[in-house]
């Protein structure tokens, strides 16, 4: 509730601040910005600043959360993991908006020691100051209690329900089950427990945890995406390079412009059809104002 | 503790080289290990010698405990008074308790009662020396039981820190990561047998109620075969008794003064007595070949060792049927007997097996098989690009191969069991299992099927079948399947264990158009 009101409020003070941001929300719908480019760590910051820049997200001293998807053991070229310079230039946004502290973790699936760092994560954010590479600790899930339609309490992962800002990292990818892993589906990373056991109900239950669960911002990495044999791949043959990021305050927004990116509708993903339905946000292309960078 | 001399210091820097050789066996960022951590089990008599009788082969791999060997015939059991860590360990603690007197029934002859059987098994093909092999019984120990005691008082602790002081324990972190870094196993785990572990290491520690070094005199099987090697050597030391007039060696000596004269083959060369003469006359040195000082051992003792050898190789071949089924070995193990004589059951491999799917095995291997290792996944599983356990096992019974091969051998194959799986058996959709598989063409797959579910709604359910082509065992689908207790897909021993054809996916079957919308485009 106070994460959501703090957006607003913040996205009002905008509107009065820069009048510049006054056309950007202008139109209606949520802003879905898409950067595209080889320089994937100037992609992210001109994709960002047409957001309205870091600053918008982060005040200084603030406690921020980044979570990039560090699922598997592999190496970047796979996409089956966030592209460590994309989160890289996220984690530096933060710090030059004045953010106290950045925390970047996972749930990882495979031994998290290996997947930190074969993702080049780790090292990619190694020596940087008030950043920190964090393996979880069991003791900090809690239970959050979500009374959605399928989950009626989940445990969550403590430093990503006290940061001041969360901002979700995911890597664009094919999954056998959901078709997709997007935005969404990244939520999974800070939850506890039997994730598997979501598995036979999967559209509601992520749509129960994204409803009480909002990132501030949600930033796709699409650099390459894997288009087959997700959610870890392991085959260079199923990526493909398309050099884009999206990013927007609306995950169902970003989630529905990259499913086009796999020659899809948004409406055929099942999570993102769910979350619109039940009002988390926007997934019709034409009420979103996509601004290219 | 006795004072500061030079085979004290070599003492305590072996011990020390042990500790930290212990906490490196561990996954830090590399995907090699320092190949040093095994070093002890490489360098020791008895492993080579009982390793290389039971495959009847050299084994380059264990050339260090050959040249100790030899080293032995020269300079005595130098091993077990400056480098063995358990002898450090007794010679530590000996001190502080109080001796009874020695205990008749291990006077005699017992440890060549030991030490024979166990050689003769070896050369009948069962490779048992590693149960009472000392570094291995004290690596045992640690890692089974010390260890994971250590990491769980440690991480307790810091757990119930959170719940009195909350975040504010970040002051600490950095303090606390350190340890965790360093000195913690990175992960909690129980293991089978660690009871037995420490128990059978305390026992050797109450052995010194009766005797100083009582373990290593009476019982060591390695130990024992130095000295065997060592009566054969030129080393001496005069007097070889003990003076009519002084006869303070039975005081100095730790062990092998008492009865009047020296016992070489119980001799560790700590020198103490050499130190301690009161008239100097003790020396150390090379003389031609040692005159006659007592039977090394009767015929009766010999006979029976052999028989004795025959009875464990033969007698410990038992093995449960069923227990079969899933008796997992770790990867790149083709051939159960071949593992089984290299095997010296040191426990490296469960030390750093990163996932902890490697456990000793109680009695799945039947009596000959106590203590090797197996792969069990729905505890743990076999990283699919980890190879940490072939790099650091002493013998190379399981080989160490670069991660692409590891990648393809064969632990086992998965299954489903349909009355368990969701999808199936419930009509609902799954797939976890799928998810994880780590094979780039995945070795599980599933097609889209209309089903009516039993709540009478029709739905599409996505039902998973395993290719055997390309399934290694690795096991992750067993471990993460998330039913409760028993998984619905498991990983079953396989006798032809052909590791998989690399790469190319072994002929594809159809692929489902609607989970794969680039397929045929790139
Ligand atoms: S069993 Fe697998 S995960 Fe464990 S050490 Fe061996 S290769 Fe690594
Ligand atoms: S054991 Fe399971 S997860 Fe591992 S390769 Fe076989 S099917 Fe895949």
């Amino acid at each position: 509730m106070e994460r959501r009101q703090f957006i607003k409020i913040l996205g009002m003070s905008s509107l009065f601040l820069h009048g510049w941001l006054r056309n950007l929300f202008a139109a209606q719908g949520p802003v879905v910005a898409v950067g595209q480019g080889t320089d994937h760590a100037g992609i992210t910051r001109k994709t960002l600043a047409a957001l309205g820049g870091m600053q918008r997200f982060v005040k200084p001293g603030q406690t921020v959360v980044v979570k990039p998807n560090i699922g598997w053991d592999r190496t970047p070229e796979y996409a089956a993991t966030t592209n460590p310079l994309v989160v890289k230039a996220v984690v530096e946004e933060c710090l030059k908006a004045g953010a106290k502290r950045v925390k970047v973790f996972d749930r990882t699936c495979n031994d998290p020691r290996r997947c930190y760092a074969s993702s080049g994560i780790e090292s990619a954010l190694k020596g940087m100051k008030n950043v920190e590479v964090k393996h979880l600790e069991e003791e900090r899930f809690q239970k959050v209690a979500l009374n959605g339609k399928v989950l009626k309490e989940w445990e969550l992962y403590g430093e990503a329900l006290s940061a001041d800002v969360y901002i979700n990292l995911p890597v664009a990818k094919h999954h056998g089950l959901s078709r997709l892993t997007l935005g969404m589906k990244n939520v999974m990373g800070i939850m506890g427990g039997n994730r598997g056991s979501i598995h036979k109900n999967i559209d509601q239950a992520l749509a129960d945890i994204n409803a009480s669960f909002r990132p501030h911002l949600t930033l796709i990495d699409a650099t390459r995406i894997l288009t087959a044999h997700g959610p870890q791949g392991g085959n260079l043959a199923d990526v493909k390079v398309l050099n884009q990021v999206i990013a927007s305050t609306d995950i169902v927004a970003a989630d529905a412009y990259a499913t086009t990116l796999f020659g899809l509708k948004p409406a055929d993903i099942a999570v993102t059809r769910t979350a619109y339905q039940r009002g988390l946000g926007e997934m019709n292309l034409d009420k979103m104002r996509i601004v290219r960078v | 503790m006795k004072k500061v001399t030079s085979a004290r210091i070599s003492q305590l820097l072996f011990l020390a080289l042990f500790l930290v050789l212990f906490l490196m066996t561990e996954y830090r960022g590399s995907d090699r290990i320092v190949a040093a951590v095994n070093g002890f089990f490489r360098a020791d008599p008895l492993t080579a010698s009982s390793t290389m009788l039971a495959v009847k082969a050299y084994l380059p791999l264990l050339l260090p405990g050959l040249i100790m060997l030899v080293a032995a015939l020269f300079l005595g059991r130098f091993f077990c008074g400056w480098i063995c860590p358990l002898g450090t360990i007794l010679d530590l603690v000996t001190g502080r308790i109080r001796k009874v007197g020695a205990l008749r029934a291990l006077a005699g002859r017992a440890k060549y009662w030991l030490l024979l059987p166990l050689l003769a098994a070896s050369l009948l093909g069962v490779n048992l020396a590693g149960l009472l092999d000392p570094i291995a019984l004290l690596l045992r120990a640690l890692t089974f039981f010390f260890h994971p005691l250590f990491g769980d008082t440690v991480r307790g602790g810091w757990r119930s820190l959170y719940g009195l002081v909350w975040e504010r324990r970040d002051l600490l972190d950095p303090g606390y990561r350190l340890i965790r870094d360093y000195l913690l196993p990175f992960r909690e785990t129980l293991y089978p047998l660690a009871f037995l572990s420490a128990l059978l290491f305390m026992l050797i520690l109450f052995l010194e109620r009766y005797e100083t070094r009582a373990w290593c005199r009476r019982l060591c099987p390695l130990g024992t075969l130095l000295g065997l090697v060592s009566r054969l050597g030129p080393l001496r030391r005069t007097p070889a008794k003990l003076c009519a007039d002084c006869r303070a060696c039975r005081e100095h000596c730790p062990t092998s003064f008492d009865q009047d004269l020296l016992q070489t083959e119980e001799c560790i060369l700590c020198m103490e007595c050499a130190l301690h003469c009161p008239s100097r006359r003790v020396r150390f040195r090379f003389a031609g070949p040692r005159a006659q000082a007592g039977p090394v051992m009767e015929r009766r003792v010999f006979l029976g060792g052999l028989l004795g050898g025959v009875v464990l190789a033969r007698g410990f071949r038992f093995r449960e049927p069923a227990a079969q089924a899933k008796l997992l070995r770790p990867p790149g193990v083709r051939d159960e007997e071949e593992f089984l004589k290299k095997c010296v059951r040191c426990g490296e491999c469960m030390k750093v097996c990163l996932r902890s799917a490697l456990y000793p095995a109680l009695f799945q291997a039947g009596a000959e098989g106590l203590y090797t290792p197996l792969v069990v996944p729905r505890l743990g599983y076999c990283e699919y690009n980890c190879t940490l356990c072939g790099q650091v096992c002493p013998t190379g019974a399981i080989p160490d191969l670069a991660t692409q091969e590891k990648q393809r051998q064969v632990i086992g194959k998965a299954v489903f069991d349909k009355n368990h799986c969701l999808p199936f058996a419930k009509r609902i959709d799954c797939i976890v299992c799928e998810e994880h598989c780590p094979i780039p063409g995945k070795a599980i797959r599933s097609e889209r099927v209309e089903l009516t579910g039993f709540d009478g709604a029709k739905r599409t359910v996505q039902q998973p079948y395993v290719v055997d082509e390309l399934c290694n065992g690795c096991g992750i689908c067993e471990n993460v399947c998330p039913l409760e207790g028993k998984a619905a897909i498991e990983v079953f021993r396989v006798k032809d264990r052909t590791p998989l054809k690399p790469s190319s996916p072994a002929a594809p079957p159809p692929q489902d158009p609607y989970t794969d919308p680039y397929a045929g485009n790139s």
